[in-house]
């Protein structure tokens, strides 16, 4: 007899439940795909126990993101205003498709990445493409398609794809409050399953304890609330009993950037595989010119394991392409830190960083620096908070924690190791004289800013 | 525009809203950008698409970010239980003024959104947005059209505040002549 119902057995959340189309999603090929792309792109390198896929994380966070879907939409939990600004949530049928969607979208939120993850994104995919993109491309291929519409009530691949990406990566879409909210339950900045799951996980691969937080207890007091600014717009928010572990989310989010995503040797094992990839990807014939493929059989044909075998042979002899890439990362010896940015420096030059790098080229060649600024990412997010006598409040008025976490900015120049004591004494010698000069030709740039642009069109006088 | 231009325009905005008595929460300082850039034709290289609360940009949101962490504007709690406001940092005042011909620049026109802007709730402020978005973007011209179509688009808001917010749209975009950089189309309704 067929099986309606599966159970799959996870570290993070012990058992994740699939119904029979989910479990059709699982078995299609780009979501097998996700078996051989890791979360964490080389991160092994520097936490071994980091070789977990981006497939187990997009069980996590279909079994969060149903979860959440639970709470927040329990009659309990919703109140007269919320039900009058969003009708679905009186409407079983619709409760029923769009937790659905939910978890499809969930499930599928990640099928678009490419090898190692976010690695080599940016620049290694033609302009205007994204991993968002790819998912959606993917979410509309004719191979989802026909799961969406095998389901009873078939799903809209458009609402799948608006919940998987958000309303950040689909601006050609028009979002409802509805889908709006729904969208946050996956992407959202303050309570997004994805970050809840990816933090969970990858706090538990790196050995990095940093990253556990009590989310049974934030999952459970999670309500769509009004929002605090006087505007009737509802959002993800939660009740003032949760203030203690969404405190604990914003601060394992800030240790897990500082310790694991953003540590110098990670980003700078980035850099080497962005320049494999780079020269990987303009040689072979079967791929698009110095870019990943963004069609379908394209993306789903390339994973970890192939980006691997070519790394490793490409390591084996220094006259094969892509070598000295492909030897930091397969013999572990990466660049070393030039420079980190001191936010003092900040005070003398806007972007200290990119001044010195751009000087260490010219003293050792663009081969042997490399320089990392990594987007800054909001720890804290302000969220709406429901106090004991249901008022409303923002998060960073109700939570001094959550008001003292900043945002933080980082820069790193990199150089080769074996130049390194040589620059080190060069960047001794010359830092204050590099960042002095920068910060003159800023002020002469200031002086001869051209006219401003005029923009061609204005809406006519109605 | 380079971004460190960039952070100098929102940041003497910024300073201009609160001289006027704005809350400066984020939905102010996306409003008031919004303006700055689609109405008075200030190229700040946002997108703006309608969201939540009207027009929104995610690049704005992490610009904003960004000269948190470059420790030019900080989140300040003013009232407890109300939401935080912007503020500049004395640093960030500092770094403003290091680009003069930036801010002259675009004086008028930051003036004129300040001045309009300043005194403005959140609650005004997403009805006039999402109004000239309605007109900008969309292309409605037609008085009453435009503003059911704010009321399908915020149903939140009565036909009789719908109508007050075109109205206050279309003074609007007559007044911004003077200063707007954007070339202005004749009429041809």
């Amino acid at each position: 007899m067929t099986k309606l119902f599966h159970e799959i057995r996870d570290p993070i959340h012990v058992f994740i439940h699939l119904n029979w189309y989910e479990k059709m999603v699982l078995d299609s090929r780009p979501f097998q795909r996700l078996r051989n792309i890791t979360q964490l792109a080389l991160t092994y390198l520097l936490y071994p126990g980091a070789t977990h896929k981006r497939f187990e994380h997009s069980l996590g966070v279909m079994e969060l993101a149903g979860r959440v879907f639970e709470v927040i939409t329990k009659p309990a939990n919703v109140t007269d205003e919320v039900r009058e600004l969003l009708p679905d949530l009186g409407n079983p049928d619709a409760l029923s498709y769009w937790k659905q969607v939910l978890r499809m979208a969930a499930l599928c939120h990640d099928v678009g990445h490419l090898p190692f993850s976010h690695a080599a994104e940016d620049e290694l995919l033609p302009k205007g493409w994204s991993h968002e993109r790819l998912s959606r491309l993917l979410i509309e291929s004719d191979e989802m398609r026909t799961i969406w519409k095998s389901m009873v009530p078939p799903l809209e691949p458009e609402h799948i794809v608006k919940l998987a990406v958000g309303a950040r990566k689909a601006k050609d879409l028009r979002f409802s409050k509805w889908e709006a909210i729904l969208s946050e339950i996956i992407v959202g900045d303050a309570f997004g399953v994805d970050r809840i799951d990816y933090l969970l996980r990858d706090s538990h691969h790196t050995g990095v304890g940093y990253g556990k937080f009590d989310h049974y207890r934030l999952v459970d007091e999670l309500r769509i609330l009004p929002s605090f600014d006087g505007s009737t717009e509802p959002a993800l928010g939660i009740n003032g009993g949760g203030i203690y572990s969404a405190e604990a989310l914003a601060l394992a989010r800030y240790f897990m950037f500082s310790q694991v995503y953003y540590h110098s040797i990670r980003l700078i094992y980035d850099h080497h595989l962005k320049d494999f990839l780079s020269v990987w990807l303009s040689r072979d014939s079967l791929l698009s010119e110095g870019t990943f493929p963004t069609d379908v059989e394209g993306h789903l044909r390339i994973t970890d394991d192939e980006v691997n075998a070519a790394m490793r042979l490409a390591a084996s002899a220094p006259n094969l392409r892509g070598h000295r890439p492909a030897s930091c990362i397969m013999r572990h010896s990466h660049f070393k830190v030039l420079y980190e940015k001191n936010p003092q420096d900040a005070k003398v030059h806007s972007d200290p960083g990119a001044a010195i790098a751009n000087a260490a080229e010219i003293e050792f060649g663009t081969e042997a620096i490399r320089y990392s600024k990594p987007r800054v990412k909001n720890v804290a997010p302000d969220f709406p908070v429901r106090g004991r006598d249901g008022r409303i409040q923002p998060a960073i008025s109700a939570s001094e924690t959550l008001s003292k976490l900043q945002p933080t900015s980082q820069e790193y120049v990199f150089v080769d190791p074996q130049l390194r004591a040589k620059a080190k004494s060069w960047l001794n010698n010359n830092q204050d004289t590099i960042l002095a000069k920068a910060q003159r030709e800023e002020q002469e740039d200031e002086k001869h800013e051209a006219d401003p642009k005029i923009r061609p069109t204005h809406p006519a006088e109605p | 525009m380079k971004q460190t231009q960039r952070f100098a325009l929102l940041t003497l905005l910024n300073r201009e809203m609160l001289r006027r008595g704005s809350w400066c929460g984020e939905t102010h300082i996306q409003k008031a950008t919004y303006f700055l850039q689609e109405l008075l034709g200030v190229d700040l290289g946002f997108e703006f698409i309608l969201y939540k609360h009207g027009p929104f940009s995610f690049e704005l949101r992490d610009e904003l970010l960004s000269m948190q962490a470059d420790q030019l504007l900080e989140l300040a709690v003013r009232q407890p239980g109300y939401g935080p406001t912007y503020v500049p940092t004395s640093f960030g005042v500092t770094f403003q003024e290091r680009f003069p011909s930036t801010t002259s620049r675009y004086s008028e026109q930051v003036q004129f959104v300040a001045d309009e802007m300043g005194n403005r709730g959140v609650v005004e402020l997403e009805k006039l947005a999402t109004a000239f978005f309605i007109v900008d973007r969309e292309g409605i011209k037609h008085f009453e059209r435009r503003a059911q179509r704010l009321v399908d688009l915020k149903p939140h808001v009565s036909m009789a505040e719908a109508r007050w917010a075109t109205e206050i749209v279309d003074e609007l975009i007559a007044k911004s002549r003077q200063v707007s950089l954007r070339e202005i189309e004749e009429d041809s309704a």
